[in-house]
């Protein structure tokens, strides 16, 4: 009767054989077989149907704790290419080494006798698994064949598009320099014409053409200084003043003898200092 | 620095600039390029003639070159500046007597700045004659002089 150390429960005992009768080790017990059962559950759903999946270096390298031998095992089976889920854990259980040890926990720890053979995997049926992981990793392969067949199918049709395109493309350039010349302008002409559609129609001057020929006696409408009334005036009354200071200087010419500057009808006066 | 604006010489230059820029504040200065507010005047323009190109365009005119606008225009001081868009005379009110021209200088860039986007404003509005932004306090004071004929 010395330290004893019960796993299940996770404690030092010094009352030796006797705790496993007890509610607390049995209750312990019983949790941990439920957990145990159900992956094993798991794991036998797939004895009639192998499931092979691509390899995920994650989820497919997990391992589980064999109670009966104490340690870890892989869960699955794979070759780093394909995995065979739950393979680890069923070829595990069919060893003849995890039947002993799973005789054993059961009596150590007085467990239900009943729940013992689901933890082991008979000849049979490792078996007819085997039989079954066969066939399915054979359709997988032939599945991963045909979607890489798919895929290189995809990637040459996108590349011959783009080689299209692009073909298109030269060819267009190469024989139509000429004919883009026009077809731009119109473009960008439209362009403009959208851009004057934006613009407020009741702004000032909307209505001006700004591409009429005028003649070099033009001048715009200017609402001058000393003016009579309307703009339009303005312009009346600047070419009449014009006009009389013209007459006024051939007057002065024909009166005088001295010649007169020309241009002294301006009376610039540049008090620009202020 | 007149030397980054263009400069109009002739009347049919200044007819085509009047005419032709569309959508936008044409800016006409009229001053000498030696005369000191002139020189002070071109700089603001050229400084921010960039910044205002998507609603203004800015000319130089000397007034010894152009006559007859000088005179059809009544400029009496230098530097004066006449506002036009889309061939239409801007007039503004300055406070000062003469609304036809902006006469001197400003202040500073903002002011410039200030007054031309009133100025935009006004005409996509549809109005020819705006008020003007600018502090009466930064503007040149003259005295309107009347031309005897």
């Amino acid at each position: 009767m010395g330290a004893y150390y019960c796993s299940v429960c996770r404690q030092t005992t010094f009352t030796g054989k006797g705790h496993i009768f007890g509610k607390i080790h049995q209750g312990r017990l019983r949790v941990v077989l439920l957990k145990f059962l159900e992956k094993v559950k798991e794991a036998r759903r797939t004895l009639k149907k192998p499931q092979v999946e691509k390899f995920d270096c994650i989820e497919h390298k997990k391992t589980f704790w064999c109670y009966c031998c104490g340690r870890e095992v892989d869960r699955n089976v794979t070759d780093e290419n394909m995995t065979v889920l739950y393979g680890g854990l069923l070829e595990h259980m069919a060893t003849p080494e995890h039947r002993k040890n799973a005789h054993k926990f059961w009596w150590e720890n007085k467990a239900d006798p009943k729940l013992r053979d689901k933890v082991i995997i008979t000849e049979e049926e490792t078996e007819r698994f085997k039989a079954e992981v066969e066939k399915a990793l054979e359709s997988f392969v032939e599945k991963e064949d045909d979607f890489i067949k798919q895929q290189a199918d995809v990637i040459r049709a996108q590349e011959k598009h783009r080689r299209d395109v692009l073909q298109s493309l030269l060819e267009e350039e190469a024989a139509a320099p000429p004919e883009n010349g026009p077809s731009l302008q119109e473009f960008l002409k439209q362009k403009e014409k959208e851009k004057l559609k934006k613009l407020p129609p009741n702004r000032v001057g909307a209505n001006f053409d700004h591409s009429s020929h005028t003649d070099a006696n033009w001048l715009p409408s200017f609402g001058r200084v000393w003016n009579t009334g309307r703009r339009w005036q303005s312009r009346h009354q600047f070419r009449q003043e014009e006009g009389q200071k013209k007459k006024q200087k051939r007057k002065k010419e024909l009166g005088t003898e001295g010649s007169k500057k020309a241009k002294t009808t301006e009376q610039l006066t540049n008090s620009d200092s202020i | 620095m007149s030397l980054f604006l263009p400069k109009l010489e002739c009347k049919k230059d200044i007819d085509e600039v009047i005419k032709g820029v569309a959508e936008k504040v044409v800016v006409l200065r009229f001053g000498r390029d030696e005369d000191s507010v002139c020189l002070q005047l071109d700089e603001i323009l050229s400084k921010t003639a960039h910044d205002l190109s998507n609603m203004a365009s800015i000319y130089i005119i000397d007034v010894d070159k152009s006559h007859i606008y000088t005179r059809y225009f009544d400029i009496s001081y230098i530097p004066s500046i006449v506002f036009f868009f889309n061939g239409q005379h801007m007039k503004v009110d300055y406070g000062s007597p003469d609304h036809t021209k902006f006469v001197g200088s400003f202040k500073n860039k903002q002011d410039f700045m200030d007054l031309i986007e009133v100025i935009y404003r006004g005409a996509m509005r549809g109005k020819m004659i705006v008020k003007s932004p600018i502090d009466p306090r930064n503007m040149t004071k003259y005295d309107l002089l009347y031309h005897g004929i």
